[in-house]
């Protein structure tokens, strides 16, 4: 579904990520894990065509996207929900939805997103600056799932929630995999998050440090020494 | 007491004409994310527009319509050719750029019509008497153009899937572009409102008042403090806080005279930003 392939790239001159090589199937959730600065947030930005200068390959079902504009990797099938400023906050809820481009039957979609987030359509008319941080991430997370992207990216979408908020994400994250939306989720939760994931990468100073099934990595004496934190 | 209402009514209509220039100015300070010196040489360029196609057809929608075209046509050749390349620059870069093709407008209309001053052939009609107040039948029908351009603007940006799409890149333009908002249709449709909207304060100050190259310039200032005022990036903020200037200038017309009333407008500028920073309708948003 999604293929990253020696990637590098960075905001000026300097690399920040250097030799990405990561693949994604349909249905499948990967963790990309990782300390602060190990280039997380980077390789989520270069997926989804917001960093100015990158190197190697991105195919997304055979086509290469690599040289392809945010706006159309959107259309093509890659959400994105961003860690921070993630939603539209002078635009109201509906609005949120209703301005997203490429979406096959609009009205529809939007009944789907309210039925999925039913928090989200008792307060349709509210402007999205106004929501709590839990409404935020929903309301995030229904803006990228407005075009049944193919492949989802989510930048710490648990960081500002609480346990119990943070839980419920994990939940829809899952959910959504069973759909068959590939999700790479970067998560500095990273023993939650790959306890729901099938695989897991974890990141430093911008390459991949580690790789494989999320259960193996979980039990990783190496990574979780140096990565994920001990009884964390 | 009737003096007191007419110089009212004065302001108002001084007020709708900075109001729009103002809204041009927030309209492009909302999107393109830099404040447009350029804004008051459209205006002229709009009211020549106007002027010239009055004169050619002898009608004066005629001629108000070509000149709004003339200022959405010059606001979007702006754009392609000068702002879209210093985009990924600072906004200096483009305000000091919209300086000099400000200049590079005024110095071009001087050259084809001259620094003398020209009139619009408007009918004079008997003022409308109202109580003790004289009303100019023609001040009503600007005033109605700017509450209608208001109106359309309005509707524009709240209505409409492109309107929805503006405000949607005025809030966060990277996260517009992975919502599939591709900017360029978004950029091309801001300049030419803005540059329309120009058009229609230069044609209204124009057939008000006389037509002369250094016109829009000289209109800038109270502009760009409509547009603070208001609270930057808010359109009916823009008209509003237009108004407010203009009343006060003329208000404070009989008190400090003719010289120093624009002075009276900036200080009701200062007395309403220490009391509201963000202007009178300017909103803190969080941003998690």
């Amino acid at each position: 579904m999604l293929t990253i392939e020696n990637l590098t790239g960075g905001y000026g001159e300097t690399d920040i990520l250097t030799g990405i090589n990561l693949t994604l199937e349909a249905g499948e959730i990967l963790t990309v894990a990782g300390t602060n600065g190990a280039g997380k947030s980077t390789l989520a930005k270069a997926v989804v065509g917001l960093l100015p200068r990158v190197n190697g390959r991105v195919t997304l079902s055979g086509s290469d996207i690599t040289r392809i504009p945010a706006e159309q990797r959107a259309r093509a099938g890659i959400g994105y929900v961003p860690q921070t400023a993630n939603v539209f906050a002078a635009l109201t809820i509906v609005e949120n939805l209703e301005v997203v481009e490429g979406v096959k039957d609009r009205k529809q979609r939007i009944v789907e997103m309210f039925d999925l987030f039913p928090a989200l359509n008792e307060r349709r008319r509210a402007r999205a600056g106004s929501l709590s941080g839990g409404e935020r991430q929903q309301l995030a997370f229904a803006r990228a799932l407005m075009t049944r992207p193919d492949v989802i990216v989510l930048d710490e979408p648990t960081a500002a929630l609480s346990p119990i908020m943070a839980d419920e994400s994990f939940r829809r994250i899952r959910e959504l995999a069973r759909t068959g939306t590939a999700v790479l989720l970067i998560e500095q939760r990273a023993r939650q998050a790959l306890a729901i994931s099938h695989r897991g990468a974890i990141m430093d100073s911008g390459k991949v440090a580690l790789e494989g099934q999320a259960d193996g990595l979980l039990a990783d004496q190496r990574a979780a020494e140096l990565y994920l934190g001990v009884g964390h | 007491m009737t003096g007191f209402a007419e110089l009212l009514l004065s302001g108002v209509m001084s007020g709708l004409i900075i109001g729009l220039a103002g809204l041009a100015v927030t309209l492009v300070f909302g999107i393109a994310r830099f404040s447009n010196a350029a804004t008051g040489d459209t205006m002229t360029l709009g009211a020549y527009g106007a002027l010239l196609g009055t004169t050619l057809t002898g009608s004066l929608i005629f001629g108000g319509l070509v000149g709004l075209l003339a200022g959405a046509l010059a606001a979007v050749l702006s754009y392609v050719l000068v702002f879209r390349q210093l985009a990924n620059r600072s906004p200096i870069s483009s305000l000091l750029a919209s300086i000099g093709l400000a200049f590079f407008v005024r110095a071009g209309l001087g050259l084809a019509f001259g620094h003398n001053q020209s009139v619009f052939q408007l009918d004079i009609v008997r003022p409308i008497r109202f109580l003790d107040l004289r009303i100019q039948p023609n001040d009503l029908k600007f005033a109605a153009i700017a509450l209608v351009t208001l109106v359309i603007v309005f509707i524009i940006l709240h209505m409409t899937p492109i309107g929805r799409r503006m405000r949607a890149v005025a809030d966060n333009p990277l996260l517009a572009r992975v919502s599939g908002i591709a900017p360029r249709p978004v950029m091309f449709t801001l300049w030419a409102m803005a540059g329309a909207v120009s058009a229609i304060a230069g044609i209204i100050l124009g057939m008000k008042t006389v037509v002369s190259p250094e016109m829009g310039w000289d209109m800038l200032l109270p502009a760009f403090a409509a547009a603070v005022l208001g609270g930057i990036g808010h359109p009916v903020g823009a008209i509003v806080g237009g108004l407010v200037i203009g009343v006060a200038q003329e208000l404070a017309t009989p008190f400090v005279g003719f010289t120093y009333k624009i002075a009276v407008s900036f200080i009701v500028l200062l007395l309403v930003l220490l009391v509201r920073p963000r202007g009178m309708f300017g909103r803190v948003e969080g941003v998690r």
